[in-house]
């Protein structure tokens, strides 16, 4: 662990040491900013990544300490725990968090405008739509549970007629043929599942019905009064740094090979695939993080069918309009 | 008829024998692994989900550069938590035993540590701590229960012949303890320590899933579990394994060095002295302060740590969140539903883990050999992270009962056999000597001598078993079948319930506490009777 403190120390000082010239112009010592991440580090996260080390974030004056997540680590814990200033949500438990337990929450712009979790299957045992599941066994993260049974119900599918078991984002039980179908990120699983010689389909829950963001930004109400200046910077810094990505998707993960993917257990061939496969979920007319009216109505619908009393004033698109 | 037993030599001499074990063990170590070849190469076991161990070695080979950094994380936590947890644990122990009291008066705490579910404590943790404290924290904890129970086994369990020598040449009570409690407790601290090993590492490890770090087996395990690729699974394991089984082989050769000359070499005659019952309202107050004390300790924790009132539910905010809130109805509802489902798969599983573990320690002393070549076995599916181990029991085994309980034997019969196995090697040999010199066969000396000499070590690995059993069926739940405690725990983690969370990890250690309560009744029925202490 020392080692890796003292690496991460290391790029955070590299880059803030790149920025120097740019943060002595603005005049002001970096202020420090706590970025809690929903995953561990993988090509899900290269905006930031970039962001970090080409010093975007020293620019706005913020020192970003960035904190990798994982299946246990549940992103908006760690608002309320004051641990982190700034996280990456799934919509529904965040808007579930605020509606049932008055979690003081707001969602301030969103990585994926299309979630990327769908269900995933083999090509020689395809599933292309909802009704193709009936009589099938579908493996789900718990946490997803709410998701599948909303695009269920919109598709008219009946729940008691599908075996859904839990899945713990181990693909081998779909290869092995011990399970139908998984819900999963379709960036990153179809390439795993080929890399194992077989080939995957894919469908998105948000083509049938489902009609969510995913890695909504959230922050507390708290904090968007009284750091608003540091949030804004943060986005803007992030948005440029997925800018510089998606210039060509192929450029950024090689670079990060030994430093943030070094030791993931996983190869930066699959990093390629994601970062080319979440391009067209993110990008939008109003730039990286929009939240347009009428996307904000279409989750607001989903959510609601799935009795998560989600509401406009859960979203707030101030922030967005101030990066301009 | 005396003379000739005597004359003829029925004790092989030892030298011999360890030596022929030896080559013996690694034989059959040599027959598994080609075994394991085998069935690897050929994938029989579920299309390949278990590779070869060549295979795994060559993916080891390939990815050797990544493992140094989490190796080393791993390492830092387990043995800063090691040494901490076992640190207090004996120190509570020499406590307890010193001054009885405080035993009883903690009992309450001690159980509940020993009882609390690491996955319901690791997102909590988490939250509340960064960096490497989470994982010291609960690869203390995971050592801490152990090494009490050894520390007070093996301090109360002192011959009193040896304790009166001291006290006849004027010794205190402070020399008691160092020159006589100490001395023959420290081969049962030592079989302590080594169990608490894997465990500190397993604790670690836990933690690591939900730390958010960079490094540690743990997070490396995340990142390759959606790889699909067995053999590196296996491979990390592996590497876990081996620091669990370098930890316990180190501490079993310790053992080996210092206890060989401080085996009982005969019975002690006298009954321990029993200081019990003073009178019904002080035993009463005791135990209420004992059930009051977990719960003012969680109180006063939570209020000093400054933790959030939404994630930190305090007891009344708790009983709130069950009895009196609008929800409480669904809330009980969804509770009860899950204990029902939960409840049997328990107790059916530490049955039959129990079951094994008393036969195989039994096997350990007729068949020394072919125990000494399962041991790796035992070792492996109890450091390899069971959220490694689980996804492959599923492709073999399903999603069914069976899934369900071999999970929960694997990990309630490696400490139960640890135990056994040494209550039964520490029967004197001057009570062995009685039937055997009157010519009874091993068999015959076990039922007669060596079984009920072991009683209080077969009561103490039962107690370890309980909370054990319950992690084991809710890990499956939580990872296989989706049902019962284990899937709601991890539901309501996700819905950032933190009321339903605490109250699973509450109601969890309630359960292990209620067996373990019944156990302990059981118990003190049967020793008392024979003139035993039990092993506390």
């Amino acid at each position: 662990m020392k080692f890796a403190v003292d690496r991460r120390r290391f790029l955070t000082l590299a880059a803030a040491a790149a920025a120097m010239p740019m943060a002595a112009r603005h005049g002001a010592a970096a202020e420090p900013f706590n970025f809690q991440a929903s995953w561990i580090n993988d090509a899900e996260f290269t905006g930031y990544f970039i962001a970090l080390d080409k010093g975007y974030y020293a620019e706005e004056g913020l020192d970003v300490t960035y904190f990798s997540g994982g299946p246990d680590v549940i992103p908006e814990s760690t608002l309320i725990a004051g641990k982190a200033d700034l996280t990456l949500t799934t919509p529904d438990t965040t808007i579930k968090a605020i509606a049932d337990q008055g979690a003081p929450f707001r969602i301030i712009g969103a990585q994926y405008q299309k979630n990327p979790i769908g269900i995933v299957s083999l090509a020689s045992n395809p599933i292309n739509s909802p009704e193709d599941l009936v009589g099938k066994t579908l493996a789900v993260p718990p946490v997803n549970i709410i998701s599948v049974e909303a695009m269920l119900k919109t598709s008219g599918v009946d729940r008691s007629k599908i075996n859904i078991v839990p899945y713990a984002y181990d693909p081998t039980p779909l290869i092995k043929g011990e399970i139908d179908a998984s819900v999963d990120f379709t960036t990153n699983v179809p390439y795993t599942i080929e890399q194992a010689g077989a080939e995957a389909v894919s469908f998105l829950l948000y083509d049938f019905g489902f009609t969510i963001f995913n890695d909504t930004v959230v922050v507390t109400e708290d904090a968007l009064k009284n750091n608003r200046k540091n949030i804004t910077g943060f986005l803007r810094a992030s948005r440029k740094g997925w800018n510089d990505n998606f210039e060509d998707p192929s450029v950024w993960p090689p670079k990060f090979a030994d430093s943030w993917f070094k030791g993931t257990g996983r190869s930066i061939e699959n990093e390629l695939y994601f970062n080319r496969a979440q391009q067209p979920l993110m990008e939008h007319p109003d730039g990286i993080f929009a939240m347009s009216e009428e996307s904000i109505e279409a989750n607001i619908e989903a959510l609601n069918a799935v009795g998560i009393a989600a509401k406009r004033e859960h979203f707030d698109t101030s922030v967005l309009e101030d990066i301009g | 008829m005396a003379t000739e037993t005597l004359a003829s030599p029925r004790p092989v001499p030892r030298r011999r024998m360890a030596g022929q074990g030896r080559l013996g063990t690694l034989r059959n170590w040599g027959i598994l692994l080609v075994l394991w070849e085998i069935v690897g190469r050929l994938r029989l076991v579920a299309d390949g989900a278990l590779p070869a161990p060549s295979a795994i070695l060559q993916r080891l080979w390939i990815d050797w550069s990544d493992y140094p950094p989490h190796i080393w994380a791993t390492i830092e936590g387990a043995s800063i938590g090691f040494l901490i947890g076992n640190a207090l644990a004996i120190a509570a122990g020499i406590l307890f035993v010193l001054f009885p009291l405080t035993g009883r008066l903690a009992r309450g705490i001690n159980i509940a540590l020993f009882a609390l579910p690491p996955i319901a404590l690791s997102p909590i943790l988490v939250i509340t701590f960064s960096g490497m404290t989470p994982r010291i924290i609960l690869a203390a904890i995971g050592c801490y229960f152990i090494t009490m129970s050894a520390t007070v086994t093996g301090l109360s369990q002192t011959d009193r012949r040896a304790i009166d020598i001291v006290r006849a040449y004027g010794g205190n009570r402070w020399k008691v303890l160092r020159l006589a409690q100490l001395r023959s407790a420290l081969p049962s601290i030592l079989s302590g320590l080594r169990i608490a090993a894997p465990n500190a590492v397993l604790g670690a490890i836990l933690a690591e899933f939900g730390g958010g770090g960079r490094f540690g087996l743990g997070v490396y395990l995340i990142g390759s579990l959606g790889r699909g690729e067995p053999d590196r699974l296996w491979g990390i394991g592996l590497a876990a394994t081996l620091i669990a089984g370098l930890a316990y082989g180190l501490f079993s050769l310790i053992a080996a060095r210092l206890t060989g000359a401080s085996r009982a070499v005969t019975m002690p005659a006298a009954a321990p002295s029993e200081a019990r019952a003073k009178g019904f309202l002080r035993e009463t107050m005791i135990v209420l302060a004992s059930i009051a004390l977990p719960f003012l300790f969680w109180w006063v924790l939570l209020y000093a740590m400054g933790t959030p009132a939404m994630i930190a539910k305090t007891p009344p905010a708790l009983f709130e969140y069950l009895f009196l809130s609008p929800q409480s109805a669904t809330n009980l509802g969804k509770l009860a539903a899950a204990l029902a489902q939960t409840l049997p798969m328990t107790i059916i599983g530490m049955a039959v883990g129990l079951a094994f573990a008393f036969a195989l320690a039994i096997g350990s002393v007729l068949y020394p050999v072919i125990v000494r070549a399962f041991m790796p076995v035992a070792l492996v599916t109890q450091t390899m992270p069971l959220v490694a181990l689980t996804p492959l029991l599923v492709l073999m085994l399903g999603r069914g009962h069976s899934v369900i309980l071999w999970i929960t034997v694997s990990v309630t019969f490696f400490p139960a056999f640890v135990t056994m196995a040494q209550g039964l090697s520490l029967v004197s040999r001057a009570a062995l000597d009685v039937p055997r010199a009157y010519g009874a066969g091993p068999l015959k000396q076990l039922r007669l001598v060596t079984i009920p000499a072991s009683l209080p070590y077969v009561f103490a690995s039962t107690r370890l078993a309980v909370p054990r059993a319950l992690l084991g069926v809710m890990i499956a739940e939580w990872l296989a079948t989706g049902k019962g405690l284990g899937n709601l725990l991890n539901q309501s983690r996700g819905y950032l319930d933190y009321g339903m969370i605490w109250a699973v990890a509450v109601v969890s250690v309630l359960l292990s506490v209620v067996f373990y309560q019944l156990v302990v009744l059981i118990e003190n029925r049967v020793l008392s009777k024979r003139g035993m202490s039990p092993a506390q």
